[in-house]
């Protein structure tokens, strides 16, 4: 199909469309109120509930920070508290950088350039934030075990099986995870180097 | 004829403009109505800051070009999009084979360039000119000439690896 024959295609397809009647003036009126609620750089319920489980998380830390005797497993609760408080900002933060993006004056050139980089930034975000949370896993282990009154050595089987089959199976789905990650984002990238030249 | 009563017979007047940029960007109903109204709702907002100096087409397509790029984040995350649901376009019924299959096949060629390609070459099928269109996507005249140069030889190649 040459891009004549597409004009030509495209030119069938305008006339049926502009004969439909799309957007009706009730319609039309509902997007205008001051309610309208738009779904762009919405903050999906997903996020906000990850947020607040990271927080209850932080907090119950804290409030049995006092449980906990040996100044190495402190260490690593505070730290666990750091991250629940820090992931989901990394997180949130990316979502809402997007609002910032002016659509009526930018050129879509501008905005294409914006809206990759910041999917580039966001990718990059991703990756950390996976890379965290996995330690985060590691270093929370001793902490709970410390506010329930237990040495980690106490559980049967911790070091020789419990451990290794843990971190075995986070490294398996950290290498996945970030393996599809770095898949999309060399494509993302490549896309900004076409769009450029 | 207050603000609002201008806006709808505005848009009244243009959806058709409203719902082809959302047939390129979109390969569902669903996504499709909800970038129709995305795009609805931009035009409202920034209405005030219309200049009317600037054609109403320009400013109107360069909104609905912005918003299909993020909405693209919405709706499933992905860049592009493969297959269109023609049934899902209210005249479906009216269409013929050939006309169904040439738009079938047009959607597919869109899907296949990069989103800077695919906003220019809506313009093209929309029939702006290149000074039009270099405004509303940000590049030079000459450089419109080029990239639409570049696009044939793309959809050619698109052809020939068909086959």
């Amino acid at each position: 199909m040459e891009l004549e024959e597409m004009k030509n295609t495209w030119g069938k397809l305008s006339k049926r469309v502009e004969k439909q009647e799309i957007l009706t003036t009730q319609l039309i009126e509902k997007i205008t109120q001051q309610n309208y609620n738009s779904k762009m750089n919405k903050i999906h319920y997903s996020e906000y509930v990850g947020t607040i489980i990271c927080y209850v998380g932080a907090s119950y830390i804290l409030m049995n920070f006092s449980k906990i005797d040996e100044v190495l497993i402190q260490v690593l609760a505070g730290l666990s508290v750091l991250l629940l408080f820090t992931l989901p900002v990394i997180s949130l933060k990316s979502v809402r950088s997007i609002r910032n993006i002016d659509i009526t004056s930018n050129t879509y050139l501008e905005n294409i350039n914006l809206f990759v980089r910041q999917k580039i930034k966001f990718q990059k975000l991703q990756k950390l934030n996976v890379a965290l949370g996995l330690f985060f896993m590691l270093i929370v282990l001793p902490v709970l075990a410390a506010i329930q009154g237990k040495s980690l050595d106490q559980i049967p089987d911790f070091w020789t099986l419990i451990f290794p089959i843990f971190v075995s199976f986070f490294l398996v789905f950290a290498w996945w995870v970030l393996k599809s990650y770095n898949k999309v984002l060399s494509a993302t990238e490549k896309m900004l180097t076409d769009i450029n030249n | 004829m207050d603000k609002k009563e201008l806006f709808t017979k505005v848009i009244k007047k243009n959806e058709g403009l409203i719902f082809k940029v959302a047939i390129l960007y979109t390969n569902s109903l669903q996504d499709r109505e909800d970038l129709s109204q995305e795009i609805v709702f931009q035009l409202w907002k920034s209405f005030d800051s219309f200049n009317e100096q600037s054609k109403l087409s320009t400013w109107m397509y360069r909104v609905a070009l912005n918003t299909a790029i993020y909405n693209l984040k919405q709706s499933k995350k992905r860049i592009e999009t493969t297959a269109i649901e023609l049934e899902t376009m209210q005249f479906a019924d009216v269409l013929d084979k050939t006309e169904e299959e040439r738009i079938k096949l047009l959607y597919e060629h869109v899907q296949r360039l990069n989103l800077l390609e695919k906003g220019i070459i809506l313009l093209y099928l929309e029939g702006k000119s290149h000074v039009e269109i270099a405004s509303i996507i940000g590049i030079t005249t000459s450089n419109v000439g080029t990239k639409i140069s570049r696009i044939r030889e793309k959809i050619k190649s698109q052809i020939t690896k068909k086959r």
